[in-house]
């Protein structure tokens, strides 16, 4: 420890701690406007500077500039110091304009706070202010150049930091302009952080825009769910409406970042769509009503077939007290499920990447960083869990190896080796990588490891890429901190547990090994721990169409992901089809009993992120319909009632207790702990306790899946906007979406005679999926990508890659004739 | 006439020839070093010449040379630095016109020197002939193995290739100039890592001044001691090349002992003071010096000199002014010039500049407050705590106006006109 002194006060900091950190460690926050802690130190603001009395470099410098040195002496209340701090903000202020009373960063604003603080009241200064002219940047942020004070936080972070190159800066002089070429909507998917970074308001928030002031906001600690990430959150209230969502920082996760999607992603959460009263066969009802008529149909129904009779439906969505309710009436009332995901394969890729998770893999987000080499496989960072790719950046940008194995086309802000494979081939790919990653005979390894090392050095998968994967392993030969991520949608039902036992091979070599799955929901490592493989959505169909279930009781699930339809002929077979959510749904309108349930943001909740850390999110207010909506749009708006009017929803765990009859006065915390372990033992803050050691640990895959042939794998790929079932209402991320298109190879297109812009549909068995060909040049043959986006029906192909074969697929007219 | 060393080939009409060159002992220098010496021993001569950069900032050349580790990676570069924009200053463009192949022979014994291989002349787009001529010479000296692949057979190999610059006077410093050689923004760069040790692509690179290459070849021919010889101060050493400008009889570009007086540089070479003009003061050194005032005419011309002063020697550009020339005004054209070519990168030198010209235009037009000189003495002082050493040499004429001639601003202010008319 490196020991100084700053203002009188003796700080002790680890050695290479900046004099600006190791101040604020002790209290002294040092004005800054450059430097950010994720962004580093330029030296660009010169509003940090400060008194150096003892150390190598006497006199004024920058404390974001200069390391702590054992007996350096600094003053931050010098009055040179002082004086000159002064004058950075006097010089900044010639140019700012004075709008602080109507700018959206108002109250928010460093620059506001430094200026104030500083006591710079009075201009001396005769010169005109410079001006600049807006660029429209899209429907996520806004452009006020004027309000620049040129700390460079926004391309550095942009450029720098998340690797998109359609921001930077431009100009030299007085004349430095941060923009793009021309006005257009920003490429980077995590845009929105330019307005956190931003210290003045030169990048503000658009949705938010005339919600209010930052100082009319409640804001509330909370988590983002749309994804496995658990990043966290703050979340802005104001009259009874999300009205903003930004990052808090998390230096294990998220950093100090989040994606757009889970910046935008929340405007559901008060949509005047949003579903808020109950329904019994269409006719509106009070919640309590509601509850009582279901609670009675499904009594009903399990006294005249069975308690079997009756089923749960559930997705990552739900929150570990919904899953606790759902695990514990369930089995008390021998209720069937919860069903998840869409069929057996995608519901054992899930539930192997989630018990293989064990203590000595187990990685976070900030491990990803540190790491020396990354091989993806079977996921796409971007589109399926962002801030993955910001993390796998940071890694790249310090020297890692970064590669790729995936059907799809995967676009990534960084450069990364690319192996187009087919899904069925990423597990015997990942375990050649693994035999040639070893380099020596494995002596010092178990039996058990040996014997997959032998199996791992066994595995082909063609002849064609073999050399490639071989390549990729001597590669990773000498890294010290390797990573396999690994997805559970685009690949093999076995793959994930092959990647976390390609992790455990090298960590039992003595390496530092991780093992990072990506997972469909914010809470889907929960459910793959807490789930049956066996209650997946192609079970629950047969069930149906034997007559064994005849109550479905759907929670906080789109049952697209258990592979229905929105119009399953199937779904009219049952008695009782009871929906519980928050969103507006096909299913929620077909359901003979619909109850509402509170978002997140009303109801709170626990999530359990895919690095196995417990996500607390907090009630951010009462819920209750928006207050603009219920004014007729007067302003201020006025509304004088009793109680809240919209406020009947209930957190869907109270709804299933008083669906089993148990009254919704249940604990959170009882529900948590009838969840098996280590799901019981989990507190909020910490990760999970996982096991030291998963079961079924090196046990080689049975057998290694053969390649397809002549017919086409079809992956249903997600993409970052317009796929996630919360996000997908936000009408400023609809701006953004992609255009729904069905990928094919070149050289699958050329041999099936199809071309761009062609109309196909394909025959999946259980449904026929049609839309436009797009030829996709990186991605692997005999494949054929599914987007989840509005205008495909997706749902035939939602369990995993399957097989559809060259017959299946025929081109179609525009209208749909053949 | 005083030894001419690195004008030694200058004709009034042409460029000198290769052959010339070689005949008044060109390329000895490097036959010589490829032929019997050691890297080591190359920077032991330049640094016991005491050679100074040339450029302005006098850092010892042979010093720098020596910071490339033996064991530093490669490759490495040497970059010569011909951005010449400093404003009064025209000596690194005569002395490729006179003599191109005297700074091709001194790049190449830089990177002998450090054992680079690859030469980087970076110049300034408004030298387009200077950079014809420089690319035309590189190729003739290739042709007779001066350069390229196997050096008179030396094994040694070393190519040049010339760079012209976007034109910008930040290019002219060294970490801004590496960065736009690599397609980077111009900001300069605070070391560590200094250049010689991560430059271009985070390689060793080299940077040295026109001139301060061009003594290279003949104090490796020479010999330290006559090197040092050559210089009328026991302070300085070598020759230097002034370029003087301004109220003068006769301005040009006169290479010098190096602690020459002012006076004699201004009354022999320049034919004196031009007809009706008094001496009233000059920058000795280009614009990012300080107003040198009378009392300092006959002051000796080397580094050590004009520091006590309280100045600096910078490139060697004198531009004289006369006792009907305005400081105010010839400080405000200088803080035009400076906001103009500043980087933009940080505070100070972005916002602070445009200021301080603002604050003496106010001044010159005669809108000037009495407050604005407290202003001004407090802004200069702050530029020194600028990014790079830009704003602190746009600081230099600001504050000696206010220090030497500070009656003159008075009178600005109090008569709301310039006094100059």
């Amino acid at each position: 420890m490196i020991k100084l002194i700053i203002d009188n006060l003796r700080v002790e900091v680890p050695p290479g701690t900046r004099v600006i950190d190791a101040a604020e460690q002790a209290g002294i926050m040092i004005p800054r406007f450059c430097y950010h802690p994720a962004l580093g130190a330029v030296g660009a603001c010169r509003v940090c500077a400060v008194q150096v009395l003892e150390g190598s470099c006497r006199g004024i410098r920058m404390s974001c500039m200069i390391e702590a040195e054992e007996g350096m002496v600094i003053s931050t209340t010098d009055e040179e110091a002082v004086a000159f701090r002064r004058q950075v903000i006097e010089w900044l202020m010639a140019n700012h304009p004075h709008d602080c009373p109507v700018c959206d960063e108002g109250g928010q604003c460093l620059l506001q706070d430094m200026t104030v603080s500083g006591g710079h009241g009075r201009r001396r200064l005769p010169v005109k202010k410079r001006t600049h002219i807006d660029q429209h940047l899209g429907p996520l942020v806004v452009h006020e150049m004027n309000r620049c004070i040129q700390c460079y936080r926004c391309v550095r972070f942009y450029r720098e930091y998340a690797g998109y190159t359609d921001l930077g800066v431009m100009g030299s002089a007085g004349r430095v302009y941060f923009g793009r070429r021309s006005d257009g909507v920003l490429e980077s998917p995590f845009a929105g952080n330019l307005i956190d970074v931003c210290p003045t308001g030169v990048f503000t928030d658009r949705p938010s825009r005339f919600k209010g002031r930052y100082w009319d906001f409640e804001r509330t600690p909370s988590v983002c769910i749309h994804c496995s990430l658990g990043c966290r959150v703050t979340v802005n209230t104001r009259y009874r409406e999300v009205v903003r969502v930004e990052a808090a920082h998390d230096p294990q996760v998220n950093g100090w970042f989040i994606c757009d999607r889970g910046r935008y992603g929340f405007p559901y959460a008060s949509s005047p769509q949003r579903p808020r009263s109950a329904r019994i066969d269409g006719r509106k009802s009070g919640v309590d009503e509601a509850l009582d008529e279901a609670a009675r149909r499904l009594s009903g129904i399990a006294q005249r077939h069975g308690s079997g009779s009756v089923a749960l439906a559930a997705s990552g969505r739900v929150c570990l007290e919904t899953l606790g309710a759902l695990t514990r009436f369930g089995s008390e009332k021998g209720w069937r499920g919860p069903f998840f995901r869409a069929g057996p394969r995608t519901a054992e890729a899930l539930q192997s990447a989630s018990k293989n998770l064990e203590e000595k893999i187990s990685i976070s987000l900030k491990d990803i960083e540190k790491s020396d080499f990354i091989l993806l496989v079977g996921c796409d960072p971007v589109n399926e869990a962002p801030m993955l790719a910001l993390s796998v950046r940071q890694a790249r940008r310090r020297g890692a190896v970064v590669a790729l194995a995936d059907a799809r086309s995967v676009q990534l802000p960084l450069d990364a080796r690319r192996l187009a494979l087919r899904p069925s081939q990423l597990t015997a790919a990942l375990m050649r990588f693994a035999g040639k990653a070893v380099a020596d005979g494995g002596a010092a390894l178990s039996d058990r490891a040996r014997g997959f090392l032998q199996a791992c050095r066994d595995s082909r998968v063609d002849p064609a890429v073999d050399e490639q994967i071989d390549h990729l392993g001597l590669a990773a030969r000498e890294s010290r901190r390797p990573v396999v991520v690994c997805g559970t949608s685009a690949v093999a039902p076995d793959t994930p547990a092959a990647a976390a036992n390609v992790a455990r091979l090298l960590a039992a070599e003595g390496r530092k090994a991780g093992f990072f799955p990506v997972l469909p929901g914010a809470n889907a490592l929960a459910l793959g721990l807490a789930g049956r493989t066996a209650d997946h959505g192609a079970a629950l169909r047969e069930a149906l169409e034997k007559g064994d279930v005849r109550a479905l009781v759907v929670v906080e699930t789109n049952l697209s992901e258990l592979g229905f339809s929105a119009d399953d002929p199937l779904l009219e077979n049952l008695e009782a089809l009871v929906v519980c959510d928050c969103l507006d749904s096909a299913a929620g309108r077909a359901a003979r009993v619909f109850i509402p349930t509170q978002t997140v943001f009303e109801a709170g909740g626990t999530f359990v992120s895919a690095e196995a850390r417990v996500r607390e999110a907090r009630p951010a207010f009462r819920g209750g319909t928006p207050v603009a909506q219920v004014s007729g749009g007067g302003h201020p708006p006025r509304t004088f009632s009793p109680d809240i009017p919209g406020a009947d929803p209930l957190p869907a765990w109270q709804v299933l207790a008083a669906l089993a009859r148990e009254g919704t006065r249940v604990s959170a915390d009882t529900l948590r702990k009838a969840l098996p372990a280590p799901l019981c033992g989990a507190a909020p803050g910490k990760r999970l306790a996982l096991p030291a050691s998963a079961p079924d640990a090196f046990q080689p895959p049975e057998d290694p899946a053969t390649a397809a042939d002549g017919g086409l794998e079809v992956v249903v790929c997600e993409h970052i906007f317009g796929s996630e079932p919360l996000s997908r209402r936000a009408a400023c991320l609809q701006e953004l979406e992609s255009a729904p298109r069905l990928g094919l190879h070149p050289g699958d297109a050329a041999a099936l005679q199809l071309s761009a812009g062609q109309r196909v549909a394909v025959d999946c068995g259980r449904g026929v999926i049609e839309g436009e060909i797009e030829i996709v040049n990186e991605m692997a043959r005999g494949v054929l990508l599914v987007p989840r986006l509005r205008g495909i029906d997706w749902h035939a192909a939602a369990d995993g890659p399957l097989v559809v074969a060259v017959a299946d697929i025929r081109s179609v007219k525009p209208n749909g004739e053949s | 006439m005083t030894a001419q060393v690195l004008f030694k080939n200058r004709h009034p009409d042409r460029i000198a020839t290769l052959a010339e060159y070689r005949h008044s002992g060109g390329y000895e220098a490097l036959a010589k070093v490829l032929a019997d010496s050691s890297r080591q021993q190359v920077q032991q001569v330049l640094t016991d010449a005491v050679l100074l950069g040339r450029g302005g900032a006098a850092f010892p050349a042979g010093v720098k040379l020596s910071t490339v580790a033996a064991d530093a990676p490669y490759p490495r570069y040497v970059v010569c630095n011909a951005d010449e924009m400093e404003p009064g200053t025209f000596k690194d463009r005569v002395l490729i016109h006179a003599d191109p192949h005297q700074l091709l022979e001194g790049i190449c014994l830089a990177g002998f020197a450090v054992d680079a291989h690859e030469g980087i002349i970076f110049i300034r787009p408004e030298y387009e002939g200077a950079a014809r001529i420089l690319e035309r010479e590189i190729a003739l000296a290739e042709k007779e193995g001066l350069l390229g692949q196997n050096i008179l057979g030396s094994g040694f190999d070393f190519d040049i290739i010339v760079h012209r610059s976007g034109g910008r006077y930040i290019c002219g410093e060294v970490t801004a100039q590496l960065n736009a050689i690599m397609g980077r923004r111009p900001n300069p760069q605070q070391p560590p890592p200094y250049p010689t040790e991560k430059g271009l692509w985070d390689r060793p690179t080299v940077l040295q001044n026109v001139e301060t290459l061009c003594c290279m070849p003949h104090i490796v021919r020479n010999g330290a001691d006559w090197f040092k010889g050559l210089a009328r101060t026991e302070s300085g050493a070598g020759t230097k090349i002034f370029g003087i400008s301004g109220r003068v009889r006769r301005p040009g570009c006169f290479e010098l002992p190096m602690g020459v007086r002012l006076s004699e540089i201004i009354e022999n070479h320049a034919g004196g003071m031009a007809e009706g003009s008094r001496f009233k003061a000059c920058l000795p050194g280009g614009a990012s010096t300080g107003f040198l005032p009378a009392e300092h005419y006959d002051i000796p011309m080397d580094f050590e000199s004009l520091k006590q002063a309280g100045n600096r020697l910078g490139t060697g550009a004198i531009m004289v002014f006369d006792h009907r020339t305005c400081l105010v005004g010839v400080t405000l054209n200088l803080m035009e010039f400076f906001a103009r070519e500043s980087c933009g990168w940080c505070t100070p030198c972005r916002e602070g500049l445009p200021v301080i010209r603002e604050l003496l235009r106010e001044i010159e037009e005669g809108r000037g407050k009495p407050e604005y000189v407290g202003v001004l003495k407090e802004m200069g002082r702050h530029l020194w705590n600028a990014y790079c050493a830009f704003a602190p040499g746009a600081a230099a004429p600001l504050e000696s106006l206010l220090a030497h001639f500070a009656d003159e601003v008075q009178e600005h202010i109090e008569r709301k006109a310039c006094p100059f008319g």
